[in-house]
């Protein structure tokens, strides 16, 4: 009886228990509910996304999800960011869940994209662009595999080119006209490859003893996220010395200055994040994994392909008018008839 | 929210690094009157016909060029801060929010002093320009002012009440022909309402030119007196410029972020009606709970300048080089002859500034620069 008693409340106490930490967690949720994004407001707005089911893609490198990607033709075409990429082999996962493997039929690196192609009987539903932009401070949606709405936000700056500023990582004088290093700044991509004080550049990307200035030239060429290959003479004492040959990755001077405060603040972002020939800024929270599927209108019009996550407040896409020409000529290369390309 | 602890910075660009700091919890100043809870607002009254007791003649109370109808379908989610319900009114949100962009560029400014850059909203047809303290820094400054249509004028900073973080500046005059300068219209933030749909206009990440002020749509999270939290996402280079409301009144000055999306801090437009008097006189007062500038010595003044008793461990001083008898004779633009005249240079800036510091050593003159430190208590 008394065992009883204290089980009653003992449980009774959990309840409590489990009632206090609902109303907690019911807190939380209304608090969620005020937010711009809040789940009410998603389901709403995924009504106008929806329209795009059918129109993407996951991409998957091996077994890692690396990007979204927007169907560009009944042939079985698909865009996304070429920078996420590995040599890994590439899938596709549908909205369906279907996965079928996918390979890569044209590229453009200054803007970032690739052209994959699958093989495989499915009746694709390519998404038409629309070349005109809703003014500034209209809502924009970034949509997901399953035509969801991924995040929407606004509309922040109209069509602009976004330059890249690679670097390295290193600082260099030149005794006897040999680029020789004189700092590695440390978190850079030059600092990850093991480059030294003292190191003396003698190859980058198969040009062999390049100047100071050659150097320079073949590093500004980059875009942030690519990687160059470096051969380095490195004196170990006075009578030897080593030849290596390193891989290092650039990065952009945004990421490279990044205090671990902005690291917070901005959260994960994209590796290409800089050097596109015209991008729109939009705010619509996106992981960089998320790059690669469409950006639309509150009318569900196409008017761009999300191709970075750039910071705390921006996104980018590239605009319908520049994917247009882009997404036709990739088309043309993997010889497609282009006569049957949506995108007029 | 009051006990929440989360990392802030002040959402400016200085082109040294931006200084991160701890905000505690939710700071009250002490001269702020108690607002009263909203009871939403009408929408056709502009505030030229809304008196209120807590108004001060102090802004102008210009209508203003911002100012737009709220539509009747927008009625519910303006005055409740609710959500659309269907397509249709959340195409007219958009529409709305399209229209508080527009009309709100023009006055939204870029503001430049010395190196680091923000933001400002003009707000009288006489060119008074608000912004954030961090950004204005000290009264009497020359301020480097960009239009949204690339024009640049010179400005001043005027007062700041650091408590809360608000600035005023005023554009000098002259500069436009007598003509009045495009400003925005007053909203009231103690009318403000969680929920509410906002508009919040500035340049992310520093002026970009041919890039007009950014807009950034979001939600208001949370009203407490001393800040306004939105999910309009900030960041460095924004501090100073403006939120508005749908219907183009502009309620509160951006000025710091969390790590979090939804950590965005606006001061409360009332705060420069209460304080416009002594802002406008170019007062400079109080500071923000953690945001205390400190040097880090103790001292007396001899008249000549401020002499070091004691210097702090690890301090901004001690980092600097300075030493116990080290004479302090000018702290960036302030001749020092007391300690007190050193005290009041220092609580003039922000933790993170680099000063120049000029002082004697043993009859020889030395100039060194010292970054700011942080008061933690």
């Amino acid at each position: 009886m008394t065992s009883q008693l204290l089980n009653h409340r003992f449980y009774r106490s959990v309840g409590w228990l489990v009632a206090v930490v609902l109303c907690l967690l019911s807190n939380n949720v209304l608090r969620a509910d005020d937010a711009r994004d809040s789940r009410s407001m998603v389901r709403l707005v995924s009504k106008i996304s929806a329209k795009l089911e059918g129109s993407v893609a996951q991409v998957l490198c091996g077994n890692r999800i690396v990007s979204l990607a927007t169907v560009v033709s009944d042939k079985g075409h698909l865009v996304t960011k070429r920078s996420e990429l590995t040599n890994d082999p590439i899938r596709i996962r549908l909205w369906d869940s279907r996965l079928y493997p996918a390979r890569i039929a044209a590229t453009r690196r200054r803007n970032d994209l690739a052209l994959l192609v699958v093989d495989a009987p499915i009746e694709w539903k390519p998404v038409q662009f629309v070349d005109t932009l809703p003014p500034l401070g209209s809502f924009v949606i970034s949509v997901g595999r399953l035509g969801d709405t991924i995040s929407f936000g606004g509309m922040g700056a109209n069509p602009r080119r976004v330059a890249h500023n690679s670097l390295l990582g290193v600082s260099f004088s030149e005794p006897e006209g040999r680029p020789t290093i004189n700092q590695v700044i440390s978190g850079s991509g030059a600092d990850s490859a093991g480059l030294q004080i003292g190191d003396v550049i003698v190859g980058i990307n198969e040009r062999a003893e390049p100047s100071s200035h050659m150097v320079r030239q073949a590093l500004k060429k980059m875009f942030p996220g690519e990687e160059v290959r470096l051969r380095v003479y490195r004196p170990l004492d006075d009578t030897t010395s080593e030849v290596l040959d390193l891989v290092a990755k650039v990065k952009d001077r945004s990421q490279l200055g990044e205090s671990d405060n902005d690291r917070r603040v901005n959260g994960r972002r994209s590796m290409r994040l800089t050097g596109f020939e015209k991008v729109i800024q939009h705010d619509t929270v996106l992981e960089p994994e998320q790059c690669g599927g469409p950006l639309i209108d509150s009318k569900g019009q196409v008017i761009g392909i999300n191709i970075a996550r750039a910071g705390r407040v921006v996104s980018y896409s590239l605009p319908s008018s520049l994917l247009m020409r882009d997404v036709s000529q990739m088309l043309n290369e993997a010889n497609y008839n282009s006569a049957t390309v949506p995108a007029n | 929210m009051p006990h929440r602890t989360l990392a802030i910075v002040m959402a400016m660009a200085f082109w040294a690094t931006s200084a991160a700091f701890l905000w505690g919890q939710t700071y009250l100043p002490p001269d702020y009157q108690t607002a009263t809870p909203s009871t939403g607002s009408v929408v056709t009254n502009s505030l030229a016909q809304s008196p209120s007791t807590v108004d001060a003649p102090s802004m102008g109370r210009s209508r203003g060029q911002t100012i737009v109808d709220v539509p009747v379908d927008l009625k519910d989610v303006f005055e409740l801060g609710g959500e659309p319900k269907s397509i249709e009114t959340f195409l007219t949100l958009e529409k709305q929010q399209q229209t508080v962009a527009r009309m709100s560029s023009a006055c939204t400014v870029s503001v430049q002093i010395g190196r680091s850059q923000g933001c400002g909203v003009i707000v009288t047809s006489s060119g008074y320009v608000l912004t954030a303290a961090h950004v204005a820094m000290r009264p009497g400054k020359f301020a480097q002012i960009t239009l949204s249509d690339g024009r640049v004028v010179r400005g001043r900073t005027l007062g700041m009440n650091r408590y809360v973080d608000a600035g005023l500046m005023k554009i000098e005059a002259g500069q436009n022909q007598g003509r009045p300068w495009p400003h925005a219209s007053l909203g009231k933030s103690r009318e403000v309402i969680e929920g509410a749909w906002c508009v919040a206009m500035g340049h992310p990440g520093g002026f970009d030119i041919g890039r007009p002020p950014v807009p950034r749509i979001g939600r208001v999270l949370h009203v407490s007196p001393a800040a306004i939290e939105t999910d309009c996402a900030l960041i460095g280079g924004d501090s100073g410029g403006p939120l508005f409301d749908l219907s183009g009144r502009l309620i509160a000055i951006h000025s710091r972020i969390g790590n979090d999306l939804s950590e965005n801090l606006h001061v409360p437009i009332d705060h420069y009606d209460l304080h416009w008097a002594r802002m406008q006189k170019g007062e400079a007062y109080g500071f923000l709970a953690g945001f205390k500038p400190i040097l880090g010595v103790k001292g007396t003044g001899d008249g000549f300048g401020a002499v070091i008793d004691i210097i702090v461990e690890d301090g901004p001083a001690e980092k600097a080089g300075l030493k116990p008898n080290d004479r302090i004779e000018k702290f960036g633009d302030f001749e020092v002859k007391t300690f007190d005249d050193l005290k009041s240079a220092v609580s003039d800036t922000m933790p993170g500034e680099r000063v120049i510091i000029r002082f004697s050593r043993k009859g020889q003159t030395i100039e060194t620069l010292v970054e700011i430190g942080r008061d933690d208590d």
